[in-house]
């Protein structure tokens, strides 16, 4: 970490901005309306790619106006860091944050396709039948091109990522692919291991967590593992900065695990493995009209699983100020459930969360008056807390509800629980947005590069949020299918 | 703010089993929170609690499963068994029908668990002597024949609630110096933190009740 910010300032200092750069010490007017909300990464997955399919384009056109010129490389590069820079701006967020933030986890992978399809797409454009051969015929005549661009490149992403954790990584992804593009082309594998290593730096720089979704993606591990791996890290972390500086930061993990958030996701896990098997042990025990029956019903109730939708465009941070339409719509959700010790906890921790949300708010305006200026670090610290106990509490909701539905064998219906999900992926959605507007109002005498960071950790940790909780709704599954198994089989009994 | 130095060296999973009503969730409650639960809510499934105690020198951390007593949920706890590094058996001294469901307790116990799950019998509300039902020495024979720890305590004033987890972690800790607890089979229920720095030092956070140790 430290690393990346040591060789950015050098670089911001010692190098000439390529023109366009805005001003790095403006925090530039941010739009607070801006949609970057949690979302469901895999679904992010098909959306963002798209817009990484432009890049392509842009590239082929630069190349192709570069052969055509075979002059001028300089200038197609820097239209290329132009081009970058200008979508660094806090409005741009909009698009590209949203798709690339909400989706930390799934870039990577998209990324890496993007980028496969760069070369496949520059290969049958140009007609050059392999990357080898392709960098050892350019390399001649482009050798310069290539010098010109990495030294390019590598400005334009170091003077970004001098913006702050948030733009540096969104602003940095972006203008790697876009000038990495046309390194492939130009500069072969070389250019290919270099986005593949810059990505992963400029994603685990920006996402304290990125080992855990590194993990998720791999699923080797159960999320409970991995989450607590990036809880040790975090703590880990915590230990040596404390040797170094006193200043506390608030760890997501750390709290998510105060919360027992993790022992309900680990117990969650258990009852959701054992469930499979369970299902998958019926499951060859039948033969013929018998089985195919079971598996229609199964994958009905799989199929409601997966219609799970929420739009965060709908997310409107001036609506449900205290809470309770979120209240209003969540207890009659959780009605049919008999979890209510556990919904009124989850209650109880929202109501929290909106009363820390109006003190801050609070605070801020006696402030303008007393002048006592209130530390962002201490909303950014209210932020986290709020979203890793509404996150433990969701968590142990479906738990709860998994029991639940394993001992009464009652009928949950996967209806109400996907509309429990979307309801609590908005609540956080709309909390870290109200959290983040106290954030910038109380930090508008900082620095962007005090309060960026803090943030862009505050809607990194509720998206993450989302996505447990959307991974504990999907382990439901198991658990609602053998609790139907079992029913099938008491009423044939009967 | 809950910035918690990483101190502790070990994680051991305990588990709390035994009749419905014996006091087991007071029992985490008093060891957590040091405070006496009059009105317990009946637990379903299962609860957790955590605390950081120092054992042998180290920082082990309990992460205690508090299980359902209800014969309903038993279906569902079993599934809870599997990893733990100790086990809390618990009875109520004064009803002797909860002494008797032991040897159930105990199947379920060694079946769902390793070999060497240490298991310690509570004989739980050891304050009411007057309406007592079981004896000291009955419950510490059947401890001895099957090869338990044993204690009476009190989830009410306290006594011996410290002890009983400690006795059983002591006991961990021991099985591990010892070598005959393997941290790297997958189900021994402890995870070694050889990472953690010292592990001295304690947070003055809003944790440190939590973690006040008997040190």
């Amino acid at each position: 970490m430290s690393d990346g910010e040591d060789s950015c300032t050098a670089a911001t200092e010692g190098s000439t901005s390529p023109p366009g750069t805005p001003d790095m010490s403006l925090p530039v007017a941010m739009d607070t309306s801006t949609d970057v909300a949690p979302t469901r990464r895999a679904r992010r997955r098909a959306e963002s790619q798209p817009e990484i399919e432009e890049t392509p384009k842009q590239q082929q056109q630069q190349q192709q106006q570069q052969e055509e010129k075979g002059e001028e490389p300089g200038q197609a590069s820097s239209q290329s860091s132009q081009s970058s820079v200008a979508h660094t701006g806090w409005g741009y967020w909009g698009s590209w944050g949203k798709s690339i933030l909400s989706t930390a986890t799934a870039t990577v992978a998209t990324v890496g396709q993007g980028l496969t399809q760069v070369m496949e797409k520059a290969e049958t454009s140009l007609g050059i039948p392999s990357p080898t051969e392709l960098s050892a015929q350019l390399e001649e005549e482009h050798r310069q091109d290539v010098v010109m661009d990495g030294s390019n490149e590598a400005d334009t992403a170091d003077d970004l990522s001098a913006v702050g954790g948030a733009m540096g990584m969104l602003s940095s992804l972006s203008s790697v692919v876009q000038s990495t593009g046309k390194t492939v082309i130009s500069g072969g594998l070389d250019a290919l291991e270099f986005i593949g290593k810059k990505t992963m730096d400029v994603i685990a720089e920006g996402d304290p967590g990125f080992k855990k979704t590194k993990g998720l993606m791999s699923r080797n591990a159960t999320l409970s593992q991995v989450l607590r791996e990036a809880k040790e890290r975090e703590q880990l972390q915590t230990t040596e900065s404390d040797a170094s500086e006193k200043k506390t930061v608030a760890h997501y993990g750390v709290m998510f695990d105060d919360f027992q958030g993790l022992s309900h996701l680990e117990a969650l896990e258990i009852l959701s493995r054992e469930s499979e098997a369970k299902v998958r042990s019926v499951l060859t025990t039948l033969s013929g009209d018998e089985l195919l029956q079971l598996r229609d019903e199964l994958d009905f109730i799989k199929d409601s699983f997966a219609l799970v939708e929420f739009d965060d465009e709908d997310v409107d941070e001036k609506k449900d100020e205290d809470g309770s339409e979120f209240e209003k719509e969540f207890m009659e959700a959780v009605e049919g459930l008999s979890v209510s010790a556990t919904a009124h906890k989850l209650m109880t921790a929202c109501r929290s969360a909106c009363t820390n949300v109006s003190i801050t708010n609070q605070r801020k305006e006696e402030e303008e008056s007393e002048r006592t200026t209130h530390s962002v670090e201490e909303v950014h610290a209210a932020a986290i807390r709020s979203l890793a106990e509404l996150t433990a509490r969701s968590i142990e909701l479906f738990h709860k509800v998994a029991e639940t539905t394993l001992f009464s064998g009652g009928c949950t219906e996967a209806s109400v629980l996907s509309q429990l999900t979307v309801l609590l992926c908005k609540e956080l959605s709309l909390l870290s947005k109200r959290f983040t507007s106290c954030l910038t109002a109380a930090g508008a005498n900082e620095k962007a590069d005090v309060l960026n960071p803090l943030i862009t950790g505050v809607f990194l940790e509720a998206s993450n949020s989302a996505s447990y909780i959307q991974d504990a709704f999907l382990l439901l599954l198991p658990i609602l299918q053998i609790s139907h198994i079992k029913r099938n089989a008491e009423a044939s009994q009967q | 703010m809950t910035a918690a130095p990483y101190n502790y060296s070990y994680i051991f999973k305990y588990i709390i089993i035994g009749d419905m009503g014996v006091g087991k969730s007071c029992l985490l409650h008093q060891f957590t929170e040091k405070k006496f639960m009059a009105d317990c809510p009946h637990t379903i499934g299962v609860e957790f609690g955590t605390r950081i105690m120092e054992v042998g020198g180290q920082k082990v951390k309990l992460q205690i499963w508090d299980t359902a007593g209800q014969e309903r949920f038993r279906a569902v706890t079993r599934s809870y068994y599997r990893g733990a590094a100790g086990a809390l058996m618990v009875y109520d001294i004064t009803r002797r029908s909860t002494y008797n469901h032991l040897s159930s307790w105990l199947t379920d116990a060694r079946n769902l668990t390793n070999p060497n799950t240490v298991i310690i019998l509570i004989g739980n509300k050891a304050d009411l002597e007057a309406q007592r039902d079981v004896t000291y020495e009955e419950a510490k024979q059947f401890a001895d024949e099957n090869g338990l720890l044993f204690l009476e305590a009190s989830a009410k004033t306290g006594e011996n609630v410290e002890e009983a987890f400690l006795e059983a972690a002591k006991r961990i800790y021991q099985n591990i110096q010892d070598g005959s607890l393997d941290l790297n089979a997958a189900e021994s229920g402890v995870q070694h933190k050889p990472s953690a720095p010292q592990g001295g030092r304690l947070n003055a956070d809003s944790q440190a009740p939590k973690e006040g140790c008997s040190c």
